[in-house]
């Protein structure tokens, strides 16, 4: 070997490096290992016994495990597009604002300061078929008599938690395209305005592609996270009733502290993984892709 | 009626139409909160009343002297919950903060090979949901014995943090620009000495910010300290929330005071931070 002499990068990530092999990159090899085992926490002699793709070709037969598969990838569809379209709008309200936005715009990042666990307590609150504030909105105002099982019913508790969902998280989006849309240059618009552009063309063709960089930006922060369903479903619902708001996160949970299946659970583990790599790198690229469009005429 | 006065009136709906749009809105975001504030300081009844009573008639702080007074009638030991919260949270963010400026200063100030995709590989670990780490991690917790423990948590919240710390004090130090810190190596600094008398001071609010969010994402984490804690010993305000929801009838009233205590550290910390973390999320992320 020649001198090596390690470069100044290297050595200044170096700590990043070890904190992340040592809590994520080794225990993760390790469940990967277990998820080819029938581990079970009560029966540690399991952890030596190797059953090769038993765990994953009894997933792939698992119904239970595609309904939350499913589940998740809806509910992920159905919040990240609501939340980007939500947040244009707001960002877009405030941006209006003549006096006050200041103000607007730190009311509008209350959300945020809500951990999820608070954002599922606070909805599950909310959304009590008894004295949830929901219920005695409807009824005060007369719309109906009855009192909703929001948190009961298997649809109506899935469409509380894509609520509560998407009030977390809309801020994200909100104050980034803000960002964009203060930091833009006033010019273009008004020239758009000039050359007898209507509004939704003004809007389509040049606000739009001018904030899209900071939209990807929320997206890639938000991809990094998806997994904070896990808890809001925890403490809404806790996947029930019957399993009817169970996620991928709640069953891996179930599966793994519960039922102490480890093995299993590590290989049902290993889909929400790729899920979760699978959304970042596909924001990443695109947030690559108009960071160089939007360089190109900075 | 003329056009002038038309165009006048149209005028004037799209703004009425406006305002009420953004009153909507910011009553929907602000509704949630503002109703678990109110709803801890009525008595019990008040909130289980049919037909419900809109108007708080009396408010009373019990809910938070039953809170603070330790184990009594339906009390969690909120005190030592939130001892733990504070001891695990801000030692590993003064961590993860460290280990994130030296991280942060590379990605800024040196060219290397594979920079983006060590940048995309770094990010890839905290894509990780915490419950799926929580499974290995669990497990070998259990055979160091350092499961339900500080340490424990502190190690795993600065393996969490510290991707998204780099990434944020990359930006930061990005707008620092390049050739004061060269003007005082001029002068006659070693890089050391520039970096601590001219970087720093100059990246020092955003850091302070990166700091906070980290703190946050500590304070507020909920799936790994869920699995990896047991007792009172280590057990953070998140997890101690849900001790309400074991037993069969909900103390709306506790839960809301607790959710109240949780909220206060982080919306002065956020209110603090707000414009600098912007900042350093769009300038790290847009100029490349």
């Amino acid at each position: 070997m020649k001198g090596f002499k390690p470069s100044a990068p290297f050595l200044l990530l170096l700590p990043a490096m070890i904190v992340l092999a040592a809590v994520v990159v080794v225990p993760l090899l390790l469940s990967l290992y277990s998820s080819f085992t029938p581990f079970r926490l009560t029966r540690p002699e399991t952890f030596y016994v190797f059953i090769g793709i038993r765990n994953y070709l009894s997933i792939l037969s698992n119904t239970d495990f595609w309904w939350a598969f499913g589940r998740t990838v809806l509910l992920l569809t159905i919040a990240l597009n609501l939340e980007m379209l939500l947040g244009l709008g707001l960002a877009m309200l405030v941006e209006k604002a003549t006096r006050g936005q200041r103000i607007l715009r730190t009311l509008m990042m209350f959300p945020m300061m809500f951990s999820p666990i608070l954002v599922g307590f606070q909805f599950k609150f909310m959304f009590n078929d008894n004295i949830g504030l929901v219920n005695n909105a409807l009824q005060s105002l007369g719309i109906t008599q009855d009192a909703i099982p929001w948190l009961i019913e298997g649809h109506l508790a899935f469409i509380a938690i894509s609520i509560a969902e998407i009030w977390s998280s809309t801020a994200i989006f909100a104050i980034l395209i803000l960002a964009g849309l203060l930091a833009m240059p006033k010019e273009p618009i008004e020239a758009a305005r000039v050359d007898g552009c209507t509004p939704w063309q003004t809007f389509r063709y040049v606000t739009w592609p001018f904030v899209m960089p900071f939209a990807y930006i929320a997206m890639t922060i938000r991809s990094l996270d998806v997994a904070r369903a896990y808890d809001i479903v925890k403490i809404m619902t806790d996947g029930g009733p019957a399993g009817r708001t169970e996620l991928l996160w709640t069953l891996v949970a179930r599966t793994a502290y519960s039922d102490g299946r480890m093995g299993m659970a590590n290989a049902m583990a290993y889909f929400s993984i790729l899920l979760s790599i699978a959304f970042t790198v596909y924001f990443f690229n695109k947030l690559a892709a108009a960071r160089t469009q939007i360089g190109a005429e900075w | 009626m003329d056009e002038n006065s038309s165009a006048r009136l149209k005028r004037r709906l799209l703004d009425i139409v406006y305002r009420i749009g953004l009153f909507l809105a910011m009553l929907t975001i602000c509704l949630p909160g503002l109703w678990i504030v109110i709803s801890s300081l009525r008595p019990t009844v008040e909130i289980m009343a049919k037909p419900p009573v809109w108007i708080p008639q009396e408010i009373s702080f019990d809910a938070y002297v039953a809170m603070f007074s330790g184990i009594g009638k339906g009390g969690i030991p909120v005190i030592e919950y939130f001892r733990n919260s504070l001891i695990i949270s801000v030692t590993s963010t003064v961590i993860a903060v460290a280990i994130g400026m030296a991280g942060g200063y590379a990605f800024a100030r040196y060219r290397f090979r594979g920079k983006s995709s060590v940048f995309l590989g770094l990010m890839l670990t905290r894509t990780v949901p915490g419950i799926a780490l929580s499974l290995p991690l669990f497990f070998l917790y259990v055979r160091l014995g350092i499961i339900d423990t500080h340490f424990g948590l502190i190690l795993a919240y600065v393996a969490l943090n510290v991707p998204f710390t780099i990434w944020l004090i990359d930006g930061f130090f990005r707008q620092v620009p390049k050739d004061l810190a060269e003007a005082a190596q001029i002068d006659g600094c070693t890089r050391w000495q520039a970096f601590w008398q001219v970087e720093f001071p100059l990246a020092g609010p955003g850091i302070a910010s990166a700091a906070i969010f980290a703190f946050l994402t500590c304070w507020n984490e909920f799936a790994l300290a869920s699995q990896l804690t047991r007792s009172v010993s280590a057990k953070t305000l998140p997890v101690g929330l849900l001790d309400y929801t074991a037993e069969f009838t909900i103390d709306w009233r506790g839960m809301c005071a607790l959710a109240v205590v949780m909220i206060i550290p982080a919306l002065t910390l956020t209110y603090v931070v707000q414009k600098h973390l912007v900042g350093g999320l769009t300038s790290g992320a847009v100029k490349g």
